[in-house]
């Protein structure tokens, strides 16, 4: 049993870790005057540089697209094959491209589930499958040495799944399972909850109801619209060369020679639908999810907002980040990205109300989301509920200084530095540049890119973005009921009883 | 038959020479202890220019003062307060402000506080460590406000979470005498009762210099790093007096205990079986970690193979070492699916651990187990950090540095016989804990809808 003082954002879900790049250093120099401000304290000396990693890319004929990034220091390879489309897709049951994705290992047409997992673990490897909103994805990570059995084992599972009956009936029972386990958390049900009622998107892993729709038609379907290969990347990095990559890829997945592409763009969202609301106050609805007996409760923010990561410019057939996105997310780290956010030192290091209390950016190529979201005793629910809301009411009225907002930005380009020092990290970055159509030029750009946001861009994004969202609260009712009627009199409470609760429909309500 | 034989004797060989040509990167450690007690481990790496720095104290949970359970972690959480030349979060000025980042984790046998910054930025960071050590401020608003922290972080791990209690049950019913059995979190009525004075007292008596440890893993020169050691933590003066050990020892159980445990939400029934363990330096441990992973390493192991693929009445089921100084506790542990139950669990469980009592384990699966550790064992070195972490846990639980290196080569002596008799040797009928964990009557139902 270990215990953390903070928490840690995000390491385990995307296993993300580590590169320092130059421009982190060169970041430390503007900084000095935050060192210098105790006497004795030493000074920092000159910062060191190194370089950035050169991608190389081929498409193969049948439009594959191939990546590679050389990174010697360690006889490790990642590899990942990503497609354009994941629970976006979906239809009619909410969940079937996670299940289909999931499915890819549980057998192909020469090997069973057991022996998949016995020869990937043979070779000290791993192979993990699963859907996202916009992607569906494949990823193994192995020594160097074993690289080409590992792919062998990977392009089998994507190219030649088996989808027997009894792998189906097995992976149902264990998304239910899993599903039925977070709805009784207060901040997975939180978030199963705002993604219905805020931003009336499909929960990628689906809800009890719609999983257990799913039949082996669906999942055949499905798997014909997620896994083509020209709408594909597969990315590698780590201790290899981009022949020895390229030659792999071509003799593993380079069958066909005429790409059918197409005509949607990738990744286009058919199921959201843009929300325009002219609201002055920060929040427009409350709702409550009552969890009687739960340990705490759970306080989200939710905000879905027009735009999306990247343009795409049609004289130039190009895409580049949006014009939002780095004043985006220089505001998530002012606001509740980190530490010493504006969110966590209101909530946790002034009051003591919570373990952490953070805010995050959810990307899509258009209407894309903010959420804000703490644990807290379910007594101070409210009070908690009322500082987020005056928090992002300050970040839409007052400028932030520029001795506020350059540690925030630091913060920025030291994470996405160590998230490149690994090289599940790496293709983790490179994979999405893909997904969004963005060069892998923007590896190099992306501190330039940050440090160029002005404080009256990040107040205008709140400004015209962050207003008009909703304040979820999923916790026990009763204790939090007085309170949250006190410090919200003029607002109207929508209370929904879990047992009530009815995740497939937008007002998530059976009655 | 014969093929069949041919083809595994083709696998065996190439299970042997799987890692022949695979290094797992040698550490080369410089090592010293200064004057004062304190010890300085260091390992230059320069492929990124960054440095990561943990100072790890001799402390834990298992120091925690009697009747004030979770006062070690409470206490960490006060390090990052003021000190008579850092103002309150500081460390995160000095850290997250430049690109880097900190933290600090308590365990039951120490507590470490670690940083990853520009590699620039080393000596400050080596001051503010010097500052903490020696200079911290212990006031009343801070102390109070991170009591209360501390108490949002039991309610978020141990109440919020359907299966935290039970975690917390198996640590508090298995250990009879030794203080493990606490928790490192302890619990809310022991938090209220710990006073400021606790605190001041809890610092002078282990945060000093001969109780603590340095490592610094990336890209530095030596020997400004050694001047700069000189000159921040070498004039840290040695206390008088020595520093209070723990030295209960808990007693060899000799017969089953059973529980039966209830939370007001747990949507599926649980299960722990619970053996005890020798202590982290025992010649056993590498066994005992290839048995972990024969059984619950990954979707081929036997624990997956069998209680989830298999039988379907399992989530989550898995056997795993928790490495103690004073010897910690081996744990099986299953979580069920949808119409199990902790009985089920605990039959299926054993029989897994009898299969491989009576019969063994096979060549080929010692083969696999040694190949997924070898290539954790590279993965966990990719970044500074990760090598800190490395050498950090060598020292605590094998007693020295130099273990980190020799960890692989312990793994590859480990025979299929080892597997079998350590497995037998720790985990009998007569020692063992068995605590189910099930929904309360009249608690929630949220569950089932």
């Amino acid at each position: 049993m270990q215990l953390k003082s903070k928490k840690l954002k995000g390491k385990n879900k995307l296993e993300f870790n580590k590169i320092v790049l130059r421009q982190f250093g060169v970041f430390a120099i503007l900084l000095l005057s935050f060192v210098f401000a105790q006497a004795q304290e030493p000074i920092p000396s000159a910062p060191k540089s190194v370089t950035i990693p050169n991608v190389k890319t081929k498409v193969l004929r049948n439009g594959l697209t191939v990546v590679v990034i050389e990174k010697r220091n360690l006889p490790l390879v990642s590899v990942q094959f990503q497609t354009s489309q994941g629970s976006n897709g979906d239809y009619p049951f909410a969940g079937t491209a996670n299940l289909t994705t999931q499915l890819l290992t549980k057998g192909t047409k020469i090997r069973t589930a057991t022996r998949i997992a016995e020869e990937m673990e043979f070779l000290g490897g791993s192979i993990n499958a699963g859907a996202g909103f916009l992607q569906s994805q494949v990823s193994i990570g192995v020594t160097s040495d074993k690289l080409n059995q590992a792919m062998t084992i990977m392009s089998d599972v994507i190219l030649n799944p088996a989808f027997k009956q009894s792998e189906i009936a097995l992976a149902k029972k264990q998304i239910v399972d899993d599903l039925t386990y977070r709805m009784t958390q207060p901040g997975s049900l939180a978030n199963f909850a705002a993604t219905k009622y805020s931003f009336d998107e499909w929960i990628t892993i689906g809800t009890v109801d719609s999983v257990n729709k799913i039949t082996r038609k669906e999942i055949l379907k499905s798997y014909q619209e997620q896994f083509k290969l020209q709408d594909a990347t597969l990315v590698f990095t780590g201790d290899i060369s981009a022949a020895q990559a390229f030659n792999l890829a071509q003799r593993l997945f380079g069958k066909g020679s005429t790409p059918i592409y197409m005509t949607a763009p990738a990744g286009a969202e058919i199921v959201t639908k843009s929300r325009k609301v002219s609201s002055d106050n920060i929040s427009k609805r409350i709702l409550v999810i009552d969890l009687p007996n739960s340990g705490q409760s759970s306080v989200l923010f939710a905000k879905q907002f027009e735009d999306g990561k990247r343009e795409f410019d049609p004289k130039t057939e190009k895409s580049n980040y949006s014009k939002v996105y780095f004043p985006a997310i220089v505001m998530n780290s002012l606001f509740g990205g980190g530490y010493s956010s504006r969110l966590n030192q209101e909530v946790r290091i002034k009051r003591g109300l919570s373990y952490g209390a953070n805010s995050s950016l959810i990307w899509r190529q258009m209407d894309s989301k903010f959420i804000a979201s703490c644990q807290t005793k379910n007594e101070s629910a409210a009070e908690v509920a009322e500082l987020i809301i005056a928090e992002l009411k300050r970040l839409t009225t007052d400028l932030a200084s520029n001795d506020e907002l350059n540690p925030r930005k630091a913060v920025l380009i030291g994470d996405f530095g160590r998230d490149l020092e690994t090289t599940s990290g790496l293709n983790y970055a490179l994979s999405d540049l893909f997904l969004f159509g963005l060069t892998p030029n923007e590896l190099n750009a992306f501190t330039e890119n940050v440090r160029k946001v002005t404080p009256e861009q990040v107040r205008s994004f709140a400004n015209e973005n962050l207003k008009g969202g909703d304040i979820i609260i999923v916790g026990d009712y009763k204790i939090f009921k007085d309170d949250l009627a006190k410090r919200f009199p003029n607002q109207k409470v929508e209370v929904i009883k879990v047992a009530e609760l009815d995740l497939n429909s937008e007002t998530i309500s059976k009655n | 038959m014969r093929k069949i034989l041919g083809i595994l004797l083709i696998a065996l060989i190439l299970a042997i020479s799987v890692f022949a040509q695979i290094k797992v990167p040698k550490l080369e450690l410089k090592q010293r202890t200064l004057s004062n007690g304190m010890k300085i481990v260091t390992h230059r790496d320069t492929s990124s220019p960054s440095v990561a720095i943990h100072v790890w104290y001799d402390v834990g949970g298992k120091n925690d003062p009697p009747g004030k359970s979770g006062f070690a972690h409470m206490f960490e959480h006060m390090m990052f307060k003021s000190t008579k030349n850092m103002p309150n979060e500081k460390m995160d000025r000095l850290t997250e402000d430049v690109g880097g980042f900190n933290n600090a984790s308590t365990w039951d046998d120490f507590t470490n506080y670690y940083e990853v910054v520009p590699a620039n930025h080393l000596e400050v960071l080596l001051w503010a460590e010097a500052e903490r050590m020696q200079n911290l401020n212990v006031d009343q608003t801070n102390y109070n406000s991170e009591k209360e922290v501390v108490k949002e972080e039991f309610r978020q791990g141990v109440l919020a979470n359907p299966y935290g209690r039970f975690f917390e049950f198996i640590g508090n019913l298995s250990f009879q005498q030794h203080p493990y059995k606490r928790g490192v979190i302890g619990n809310l009525d022991e938090l209220n009762a710990a006073s400021i004075d606790d605190a001041n007292n809890f610092y002078k008596t282990y945060y000093r210099p001969d109780n603590a440890t340095l490592i610094v893993v990336g890209d530095f020169e030596q020997s400004q790093l050694d001047t700069w050691v000189e000159k921040y933590f070498a004039r840290i003066p040695k206390p008088s007096g020595s520093i209070p050990r723990v030295t209960v020892k808990e007693s060899a159980w000799t017969k089953e205990r059973r529980y039966e445990k209830f939370a007001p939400i747990v949507p599926f029934p649980a299960v722990a079986i619970i053996f005890q363990s020798p202590p982290s330096n025992s010649p056993d441990i590498p066994a005992l970690k290839v048995a972990e992973t024969i059984l619950s390493g990954g979707e081929s192991s036997r624990l997956y193979q069998e209680l989830i693929y298999k039988q379907q009445i399992a989530q989550e089921a898995s056997f795993s070492v928790d490495l103690k100084i004073d010897g910690g506790l081996l744990q099986f542990v299953g979580i069920g699916a949808e119409g199990s139950s902790s009985a089920k669990l605990e039959k299926s469980l054993l029989s897994e651990l009898k299969k491989i009592q009576t019969s063994g384990v096979t060549a080929k699966e010692l083969a696999k187990a040694k190949n997924q550790m070898i290539a954790g064992k590279i993965r966990a070195l990719e970044d500074n950090d990760g090598k800190a972490i490395a050498i950090e846990r060598a020292m605590i639980y094998q007693g020295n540095a130099d273990a980190v290196n020799n960890e692989v080569q312990q793994l590859q002596t480990v025979t299929a016989a080892d597997v079998q008799r350590v497995l037998k040797k720790y985990l009998a009928e007569n020692n063992r804990v068995v605590i189910y964990y099930n929904q309360e009557k009249g608690g929630s139902d949220a569950a089932k809808k």
